[in-house]
């Protein structure tokens, strides 16, 4: 360990250029190691003792942290004092998953207790040191029990200290941080319903635990709405965003948000919880409430709470998805379109960051979306995203346009692509004797359930490609005529024939609706028909000829040749003679080698 | 029926009072002893033939989060009601909300529900799959007599809800459809019955041929329509701009 007094140079091998000014003797301070042993050799007392004992296993812990380290933390706890928005974002961004990287790749960073001698014992840094030490458990390592308790009580205490204070905190984090806070919460409260529904490979000891924690509402539904509905409350943030829309002044929004939403650090979390609930409401299967919650948020890659870009995709994905279970597929296909195209955009900007690889996952999640929605409501679409959707999932795409045939891809592409389920409660671990049936008859997973409505759906629509490639080819045709084509009975068809036209119309928002459930019934398909009696009339809208595309590059081109040639110098008068022979003979037609024919094209 | 109005209606029909749309858009919704409100006024719903698919969601939300205020009688009626918003998704969207196991501990009579719900969904699906005489068959078969006697039967105008459901399907395919089919469509038999059912939506029945005429709507008029390319000034900018510098 870094003695006081002992030159830096000293300590490491390599010094880390950012953090070369810090004094770790000033930081460590007198934390009186010296004082307490020589008290504790004259008195024999068991729990001092192992009080000491266990300081000592700190000592030789804190010891055992590369200087790097420690210096690393010293610097981020003077930034976050003195709320230097800028190197605590350095720091969060680039400095903690840099050292991740070469020294806890495959182990825990040292616990709060050992690192709090650097920071003097400063809680509100520890509990964020706390985040972000079991951010890395549940992403790298396996947390047990305990850890998912204590990640449980350390946001507690963090979301206490932000929304229990008298007066708004003096803190400030980069946004990034805030979103992370909320989205790691959220995946911790799921990772835990789904751990927690595993009953088999649970110990004794962890049935008691688990017992006792259902009992005080660790990691329940409504501790983490509750938060998240605090944070929303607290922040005022629907009236904010309300109060922008109608174009208030900046002195009339801050009275209406109050003096806790007007700190950038409210705000955010109040958004970031607004897109929280959106996603733990489809988590737990209720679409329309999700979409309910988002009711004044814009969804528009411009608009202003977009600079975190995982935020702006989990909106999107969510959203779409919830667009999905409520049998609105054109309303699913722009969103996804939109957010797509936003990212091949975007992918520029972010190769080097950690959310990259995230990003990425939910990317591929929502092409398979759209390979499904494309099915249930095919219309023209960007070739861009087409392409690439074949890429990655050809193989279903085509089986999806089968009908019947195709369910098997549907579930696929759905099992992929879908939010990770839960249930609301948890397995009747108070109760042995109903935990015995539940362990023999397992209820369907929530995943199944969801599965299994989204199926029906499909099946419902089953029989309408086939239907479609007949109909395309007709302009009018009798409906006993179509039965007999497709072997089936009449009255069969008839029946068929009204779910196609069902199913070709969807509710969509048009523009200018309020929230994101409201909309109108709007067609999905080029195809349209009308039966008369027994006559069925077809009629297909068709998209002229886009040329002004085309002309306009070409166009733009040919000045830009044109351009070029007037601005070049010309040609001497002995070099262009030479050009001239030159030109001359390349000039002259060919006379040999096949004839190219330029007929139109031949009708058999 | 304008299809703006169905969507917004939906969301916030314009029979809700005003006590309902406070829970349903706020916090309260989660208090559980709220559910006492909500449940009285789905039996309101159930006795005036008025229908609040989001008002039964928060219902069966409560349910999810206190499996002790589970009472699967409010289930089967909230399930009923949904049978008649078909082609909305709200059936589905109820059953996502359900616990595959609820808690019956509670209860003072076994739970009706495992048995009722496979044959509410077939119901469901029938009529989302527009099979409207299989519906009627099931329906009025033997086996779906306690489905009958101890809930539809409660519900006030169950029966013309369903029947509005197949009205909406065929009137946005057909122009004309004979009266044998509408007859099946909707369980009525033909003649006077029907041709007064039917006058409400304005379809007219030619005694002579069998046929009813459908009026057009905007889903029964189909008319094919080009897509043209709509050229902006902006887009052509910047060629007209460069002409304009060089000459």
């Amino acid at each position: 360990m870094a003695r006081p007094g002992m030159p830096l140079w000293a300590a490491d091998d390599e010094i880390d250029e950012d953090f070369q000014g810090v004094d770790l003797s000033m930081a460590i301070g007198n934390y009186g190691q010296n004082g307490l042993y020589d008290e504790v050799q004259s008195r024999i007392d068991e729990a001092a003792l192992l009080a000491v004992q266990q300081q000592m296993q700190q000592q030789a812990a804190f010891a055992q942290i590369p200087d790097q380290v420690k210096r690393f933390i010293v610097h981020f706890h003077q930034a976050v004092l003195n709320n230097n928005l800028e190197e605590i974002t350095v720091a969060y961004e680039s400095g903690w998953n840099r050292l991740t990287e070469k020294f806890y790749s495959k182990t825990e960073w040292p616990e709060a207790e050992i690192i709090a001698p650097l920071v003097n014992d400063d809680p509100i840094f520890l509990i964020l040191y706390r985040e972000l030490y079991y951010r890395h458990v549940y992403s790298r390592l396996q947390p047990n029990i305990d850890d998912r308790f204590h990640s449980y009580e350390n946001s507690c205490e963090l979301f206490n200290y932000l929304l229990n204070s008298d007066e708004p905190v003096a803190l400030e984090l980069p946004e990034q941080w805030l979103w992370d806070i909320i989205d790691e919460f959220i995946y911790q409260f799921q990772s835990y319903c789904v751990w927690r529904s595993r009953v088999k490979s649970k110990s004794d000891e962890e049935l008691i635990l688990l017992q006792e924690a259902s009992s005080q509402g660790v990691w329940s539904a409504y501790s983490v709405l509750n938060v998240l509905y605090s944070l929303i409350q607290k922040s005022k943030i629907n009236e904010f965003i309300v109060s922008q829309q109608q174009g208030k002044s900046e002195e009339e929004i801050a009275e209406i948000v109050g003096e806790y939403g007007v700190r950038p650090l409210y705000r955010m979390l109040g958004y970031f919880s607004i897109i929280g609930l959106l996603r733990v409401h489809t988590m737990l299967g209720d679409f329309t409430l999700a979409l309910k919650v988002m009711e004044n948020v814009e969804l528009n890659p411009k608009a202003q709470f977009t600079r975190v870009t995982a935020c702006l995709v989990s909106t999107y994905y969510y959203v779409g998805f919830c667009y999905i279970m409520l049998r609105r597929y054109m309303d699913a296909v722009r969103g996804y379109l939109s957010i797509l195209n936003f990212i091949l955009r975007m992918r520029q900007y972010h190769t080097r960051s950690y959310q990259y690889d995230q990003i990425n996952k939910t990317a591929d999640r929502m092409y398979a979306l759209f390979a499904v929605c494309n099915a249930l409501a095919p219309s023209r679409i960007d070739d861009n995203i087409l392409s690439t959707v074949k890429e990655k999932f050809g193989e279903q795409f085509t089986k999806m346009q089968r009908g019947e045939d195709g369910i098997s891809a549907f579930e696929e592409l759905f099992l992929y692509s879908c939010p990770k389920f839960i249930s609301a409660n948890p397995p009747p671990y108070d109760d042995p004797d109903a935990l015995a049936v539940y362990v023999d008859d397992p209820p369907m997973e929530p995943a199944q359930r969801h599965l299994g409505l989204f199926l029906s759906d499909v099946r419902a629509q089953a029989p309408v490609p086939t239907l479609r490639s007949f109909l395309k080819l007709y302009t009018s045709l009798d409906a006993t005529k179509l039965a007999n084509f497709l072997d089936a009975d009449e009255e069969e068809i008839v029946q068929q024939m009204m779910v196609m036209k069902q199913a070709s119309r969807n509710v969509s928002r048009v523009g200018g609706e309020k929230g994101l459930l409201e909309g109108s019934i709007r067609p999905t398909s080029d195809l349209d028909f009308v039966i008369d009696e027994n006559m069925l009339h077809m009629v297909e809208s068709t998209v002229g000829r886009r040329y002004a595309g085309w002309f306009i590059r070409s166009t733009e081109n040919a000045q830009r040749v044109l351009d070029t040639l007037k601005s070049s110098p010309l040609p001497g008068p002995g070099k262009s003679a030479a050009v001239q022979g030159a030109s001359g003979a390349t000039e002259a037609p060919r006379t040999g080698g096949p004839k190219v024919a330029w007929g139109g094209v031949k009708v058999a | 029926m304008a299809s703006e109005s169905i969507t917004s209606d939906w969301v916030t029909p314009s029979t809700r009072p005003e006590l309902i749309e406070s829970l349903v858009s706020g916090v309260d919704r989660y208090n559980p002893s709220n559910v006492s409100i909500l449940e009285d006024y789905l039996y309101h719903q159930i006795r005036s033939q008025e229908y609040d698919c989001l008002a039964n969601l928060a219902i069966l939300k409560l349910y999810q989060f206190n499996p002790d205020l589970y009472n699967p009688d409010v289930v089967i009626n909230i399930l009923v009601k949904a049978l008649t918003s078909s082609p909305f998704p709200d059936f589905n969207l109820c059953i996502s909300l359900l616990d595959d196991r609820p808690q019956t501990s509670h209860l003072d009579e076994p739970d009706p529900l495992p048995q009722l719900l496979p044959t509410l969904t077939t119901l469901h699906s029938l009529l989302h799959q527009c099979r409207f005489p299989a519906f009627w068959a099931l329906y009025q078969s033997d086996e779906l007599q306690p489905l009958r006697d101890n809930y539809t039967v409660e519900v006030v105008g169950f029966e013309d809800s369903v029947r509005e459901v197949a009205v909406r399907a065929v009137q946005s395919a057909f122009t004309r459809i004979t009266s044998t089919r509408v007859s099946s469509y909707l369980n009525l038999p033909e003649g006077s019955e029907l041709e007064e059912y039917i006058s409400k939506f304005g379809w007219t029945l030619d005694s002579a041929s069998g046929v009813v005429s459908i009026p057009p709507n905007v889903n029964n008029k189909i008319e094919s329509t080009v897509v043209q390319e709509n050229i902006q000034l902006p887009q052509l900018a910047k060629i007209i701009g460069h002409t304009a510098v060089t000459v």
